[in-house]
């Protein structure tokens, strides 16, 4: 053993050289391009490696925030959709309505009213369109706000129409919510201020609700607004349902006849006595 | 202490030297080799271990110069190995005519390892071996012992006596 230590003692510079040499070959190996690149691609998969690992540790501390992100981002695609599959359903809807489109679209006539005769009981207005412009009974007269009234006597170039606001007039109408059906009248005082009856009390009705009229009417199509309801109280039977009316009767000065009435078929239906004949 | 402060010196200025002025004197592709010497001279004068430090040392400066440490090392760690061989211990009290042939010995030892090394490993002109090895080992050791004789001298003989 000492021997070997005496025979390294005395040959130290060879054992220096062993290892100068074992250097350069070291950079010559690190000179070479492919080398240069292996340790550079070790070196990326290492470093990717233990980031990696290190991200995965890290998302179990993150996991709630992304938790509630990702259930942000959900509620955010799940809204979209919603409007979405909406904005399908308007627009499958439009396109029914525009393809049934009833004759009488686009044939408006507009009138002036010309002559008006205001109390507090009984109201009444005249255009200035009669027979000879295709007015006949019972014909609608509204604008664009809601409905006005219906034509009940013509001459040829004249029309008297009977508004919401007269005692004799009375109209279907149906909530736009809850979709309550009542009769619509006027009595004395607001002009503003209409009543919806027969409407029971196991009704849902709302205040707020926009009434528009009914398929029940004889005279008008449905969906004309009529009012907005303002107040709702309970009787025996009945609500007690105050409706203020979506025209302003007093500054009415144009208004339009709307051609469309109800299937003249349906009308005589409505109108037939309800008792059997007897005998049969 | 004083000596070797100076041949520390030396390691790291005579490799900018040789590449940039001595490596300009080419004839027929080949320069002379002052690292050789400044490492003959070492590991002579000082012991074959110290030279093949000193050696592999200049040799990897060198190589950073060139542009090949690797190669320049493994050559400076040969030379001064080789050259280590002319060792003079300075116990033996050898006379002045005595170094210098070990220097000259050293010297051309280590010139033509460096020479046989750098042909072997490195081809930057592309020339066949056979034209390349001959001409590096003569004409360099030509040049390179020439030079020597003018450093030896110039310097290193009073440097030796001393």
């Amino acid at each position: 053993m000492s021997s070997f230590f005496r025979f390294i003692a005395k040959h130290t510079a060879y054992l220096y050289f062993l290892l100068y040499c074992c250097i350069s070959i070291l950079l010559m190996q690190l000179q070479r391009k492919e080398t240069l690149d292996a340790i550079h691609e070790r070196g990326l998969a290492i470093n990717a490696s233990l980031a990696d690992r290190l991200s995965e540790v890290s998302a179990v501390f993150s996991l709630k925030r992304d938790n509630e992100l990702l259930f942000l981002q959900n509620a955010r695609l799940f809204s979209r959709l919603l409007y979405q599959e909406d904005a399908i359903h308007d627009a499958r809807a439009l396109n029914t309505i525009i393809g049934n489109k009833p004759v009488w679209v686009d044939q408006f006539r507009v009138a002036r009213v010309v002559d008006r005769r205001f109390s507090e009981t009984d109201n009444m207005l005249i255009i200035n369109i009669g027979r000879q412009q295709g007015v006949i009974r019972n014909m609608t007269v509204l604008t664009p706000d809601g409905l006005v009234g219906r034509v009940i006597d013509v001459s040829a170039n004249y029309a008297k129409v009977l508004p919401v606001i007269n005692r004799n007039f009375m109209v279907s109408v149906v909530s736009d919510s809850t979709r309550t059906t009542g009769l619509l009248s006027w009595q004395n005082g607001d002009e503003r201020i209409a009543h919806m009856g027969h409407v029971p009390l196991s009704s849902r009705l709302l205040v707020g609700e926009q009434l528009i009229t009914s398929d029940y009417s004889t005279f008008a199509t449905r969906g004309i607004p009529v009012g907005q309801i303002i107040r709702i109280s309970k009787d025996k039977l009945f609500y007690k349902i105050d409706v203020r009316l979506a025209v302003d009767f007093s500054t009415l000065s144009h208004v339009l006849v709307s051609p469309a009435t109800p299937p003249r078929e349906k009308v005589e239906l409505m109108t037939s006595p309800d008792i059997p004949e007897k005998g049969r | 202490m004083k000596k070797f402060s100076i041949y520390t010196a030396a390691l790291f200025i005579l490799p900018f030297v040789q590449h940039f002025a001595i490596s300009k004197l080419l004839l027929m592709h080949t320069s002379p080799d002052l690292l050789a010497i400044f490492i003959a001279f070492i590991s002579m004068s000082v012991g074959q271990r110290t030279g093949t430090s000193f050696g592999f040392a200049a040799g990897l400066i060198s190589g950073f110069l060139s542009g090949n440490p690797g190669l320049g090392s493994l050559i400076g760690s040969s030379q001064g190995l080789l050259a280590g061989l002319f060792h003079v211990p300075e116990e033996k009290h050898a006379t002045s005519v005595k170094k210098k042939r070990m220097f000259y010995g050293a010297s051309l030892t280590s010139v033509i390892t460096g020479k046989t090394l750098l042909s072997l490993f490195s081809d930057p002109l592309s020339l066949p071996i056979y034209v390349r090895l001959p001409e590096a080992i003569i004409l360099g050791s030509l040049m390179s012992m020439l030079l020597s004789v003018i450093i030896w001298h110039v310097g290193l003989k009073k440097m030796v006596k001393d």
